[in-house]
């Protein structure tokens, strides 16, 4: 099934994983025994329907939730363990930026949280503005900014600790269709440049297949993956291949196994 | 351009109305010359002018220290509150009766405990705790929990996402607190100061100007105590805007959200027990650390036996029964009056917005008018009367009512209005379908908000003016020494005030379903 069998202490290894939410007389299965492994420096993307556990699941791994059961761990070490250890970097939907830090604040963040001198990366942190193309708005308030560019923003903060494993719900998910495919090409080359392992959820096939190594379809009540998918196409990906008729098979793949599994 | 000819326009209605005040005062055509014109009042302040700085200098040194010192234990409580649930169940109590109690019935409590200025300086501290601490704890609580996500992935504990988000979410909440809470530091001192202390302060240079027959002398006064409160209000209006420029809304929070109980009955009923409890307890603590003789000093305890085991308990019940019987209904009256004038205001603002323009700078001028200088000059104008009584009252719960039931006026939904309009309904019929039932419920809230006020308002004129009724109980007891009918004046008001609150309360709950 996989061909990126890695050995690599900094894998990824979600196994068995249960997660169930109270409600006043019932009980969400959010997780039901999810599994899944992800190789040191791989990309993966999540799917589903809503309400199938994508989100749950990557603030399991994030190490803001905890599982009721299984196990998930990134190389030897627990989710919490790399969050405290800051090796971990997350975006959401929404670019949650301070509105009160100007761009170069909102960067230098998780730095100052986690009492790094913001002095020492100085360059670091240019280097990173200008691979997310915001040199010039380093001052700019967010309240200034485009919703393009504040979800830049809110990637290079993820970047900036230089994590092992990246974290992304839906980063693209509030901008118009557009924005989004230069986004995506966008995150493509950031991603490049660093390859820090990656989790991406998402609503979106097109945006699923076009920047992941693995595709992980995911089915809702109770949350399950159903099928993992991998995608060929060689890096960088041109924007091209998304007209051709492979891409389309994959997609069209895809949504069979949305609407089978999800499509209540 | 535009702002220019508002500008224009604003300055010459200031002008025309001046010019009116100047022509009513020289023809003494109020009052027999209760209102002087303009230009007497100056010429009165220019006289006294060397009377000032003393006077102003203590009051501004009491309000400075009471709003300092009360602000930083709001602040402390607010910030335990907000990351302790039980911690915010417990000072309830202390919150509510703060909210409510019409702080003239503690000065002579104050007065007994302590000497110099502190009563001052606390009365100022109890006045400004409230909006501060609500500010501080819904600041602390509501913040962007994706900002919090940020911080715990970045390896953030709870004391980061304290240091990093909190604090700095809450900081614009707790600076337009404190606007709300400088002119109420204003408030709490001057009332303060009527109860004396010593020969400086505002409030003792108009207390003591009140028998003068000198009309200028005490409009001088309440203007030089206006300029104070609206100068302290436009300073931290000033500092909120430049810290909010962009991480949030400036818009006027006028009606206070006063933290709502929740879950189970027979929870919100044990939450307030024990929030009570934590009063009496306090009030118990106090005393003990006073140190003060059972004499001067009552207990909970000595005022249940006041009113029932005493000889004169009889005497005492009907005493404090017809101060009531007398203070409330006018309260009452006057709230009502208070809130009519508000909802005319409201819907002829909202039916011809530049007629009402012009009416509220003027509306605003007599909000920042501090309650304690604002009395005796409306007792001057109107007589030591009922009327003055409630005009009194009017004047302090109508602007925040008004703006209370504008903004509901303003934020009924523009498609209701297009359902009327596409029926053939002009304003009238919007006002009278979709404006007007939408605003009964704010009508409620400005009730419940004002209600506090106007129960102040009402004893202030009593105390000064019109020797009726409960501030004229307290008066009167404490040239009788009666120091039971003092304590007692102060506890029940603060029951009354918190129980009225809280009907209010409940019958807001009822109208918003």
């Amino acid at each position: 099934m996989s061909t990126l069998q890695e050995v690599a202490g900094g894998a990824l290894r979600v196994q068995n994983v249960e997660r169930t939410f109270a409600l006043k007389d019932d009980v969400v299965r959010a997780l039901d025994k999810v599994s899944l492994e992800v190789p040191v420096g791989s990309f993966i993307s999540l799917i589903g329907p809503s309400g199938c556990g994508k989100s749950t699941l990557l603030r399991l791994l994030a190490g803001l939730e905890s599982p009721d059961g299984g196990s998930l761990l990134i190389g030897d070490k627990t989710p919490n363990e790399m969050r405290t250890a800051g090796r971990l970097g997350v975006a959401f939907q929404d670019p949650a930026l301070m509105p009160w830090r100007s761009v170069w604040k909102n960067i230098t963040l998780p730095l100052q949280v986690m009492g790094k001198p913001v002095k020492e990366f100085q360059t670091a942190i240019e280097e990173l503005i200008s691979l997310v193309g915001l040199q010039g708005f380093e001052q700019a308030l967010p309240s200034q900014l485009s919703g393009g560019m504040r979800q830049r923003v809110a990637i290079a903060r993820a970047l900036v600790t230089e994590p092992e494993v990246l974290l992304l719900d839906e980063p693209f998910g509030a901008l118009d269709e557009i924005l989004r495919r230069t986004m995506n090409l966008e995150l493509q080359r950031i991603w490049s440049a660093r390859r820090p392992t990656t989790i991406l959820v998402t609503h979106s096939i097109e945006e699923a297949i076009f920047l992941a190594d693995k595709v992980a379809v995911m089915s809702a009540r109770p949350g399950r993956i159903v099928e993992i998918v991998d995608i060929p196409f060689e890096r960088p990906r041109d924007p091209e291949i998304i007209r051709s008729s492979e891409f389309h098979k994959l997609a069209d793949h895809l949504s069979e196994l949305l609407f089978a599994g999800g499509g209540h | 351009m535009k702002n220019f000819s508002r500008f224009a326009r604003g300055t010459g209605v200031v002008l025309i109305v001046l010019a009116i005040w100047e022509i009513l005062g020289r023809l003494e055509l109020v009052g027999q010359g209760a209102l002087p014109a303009p230009t007497q009042i100056l010429a009165q302040f220019w006289k006294d002018r060397s009377d000032y700085p003393p006077h102003l200098s203590v009051t501004l040194k009491s309000a400075g220290t009471g709003f300092v010192i009360g602000n930083i234990i709001a602040i402390i409580a607010g910030a335990i509150a907000a990351r302790f649930r039980i911690a915010e169940t417990l000072l309830r109590g202390v919150g509510m009766s703060l909210f409510a109690v019409p702080l003239i019935a503690i000065v002579p409590v104050l007065l007994l405990a302590f000497s110099g200025t502190t009563p001052r300086i606390i009365l100022a501290a109890m006045a400004v705790y409230f909006p501060t601490y609500i500010a501080t704890m819904n600041g602390m609580r509501n913040v962007d929990e994706r900002l919090v996500d940020v911080v715990m992935v970045a390896g953030g504990s709870t004391t980061d996402v304290l240091r990093w988000i909190r604090v700095r979410s809450a900081l614009p909440h707790i600076v337009s607190a404190f606007r709300v809470a400088a002119p109420a530091a204003l408030l709490g001192t001057l009332l303060a100061e009527f109860g004396g202390g010593t020969r400086w302060g505002l409030g003792t240079y108009l207390l003591g100007s009140l028998g003068q027959a000198n009309p200028s002398r005490l409009w001088s006064i309440g203007l030089v105590a206006t300029a104070v409160a609206a100068s302290a209000y436009m300073l931290f209006a000033f500092i909120g805007a430049r810290l909010s420029r962009s991480s949030m809304s400036a818009t006027v929070q006028t009606s206070m959200p006063i933290g709502e109980a929740s879950g189970p009955w027979w929870k919100r009923l044990g939450g307030g027990v024990v929030s009570a409890g934590v009063v009496l307890g306090l009030w118990a603590l106090v005393l003990s650390i006073l140190d003060m003789s059972p004499v001067v000093a009552k207990s909970p305890l000595a005022i249940v036996k006041y009113l029932t085991t005493d000889p004169r308990a009889a005497e005492s019940r009907s005493r404090l029964f017809d101060a009531y019987s007398e203070t409330l209904p006018l309260a009452l009256i006057g709230l009502l009056c208070g809130l009519a004038a508000a909802l005319l205001l409201a819907v002829i603002l909202s039916l011809r917005p530049t007629l009402g323009r012009a009416v509220l700078p003027f509306a605003l001028v007599s909000q920042t008018m501090p309650l304690p200088a604002l009395t005796p000059l409306i007792v001057l104008v109107f007589g030591r009367s009922i009327l003055a009584t409630v005009v009194v009252c009017v004047s302090v719960t109508f602007f925040p009512s008004f703006v209370t039931i504008s903004q509901a006026l303003a934020t009924t939904s523009p498609a209701a209005i297009d359902v009327v309009r596409v029926s053939g309904g002009g304003r009238l019929k919007t006002l009278r379908f979709v404006g007007l039932p939408g605003a009964v419920p704010a009508m409620v809230t400005a009730a419940r908000l004002a209600a506090p006020r106007a129960l102040l308002g009402v004893m202030i004129a009593e105390y000064l003016a019109t020797g009726n009724g409960l501030g004229n109980l307290l008066n009167e007891s404490r040239g009788r020494l009666d120091y039971g009918m003092i304590w007692t004046v102060a506890t029940t008001s603060v029951l009354v005030a918190v129980l009225i609150t809280q009907l209010f309360g409940l019958a807001e709950k009822l109208t918003r379903k």
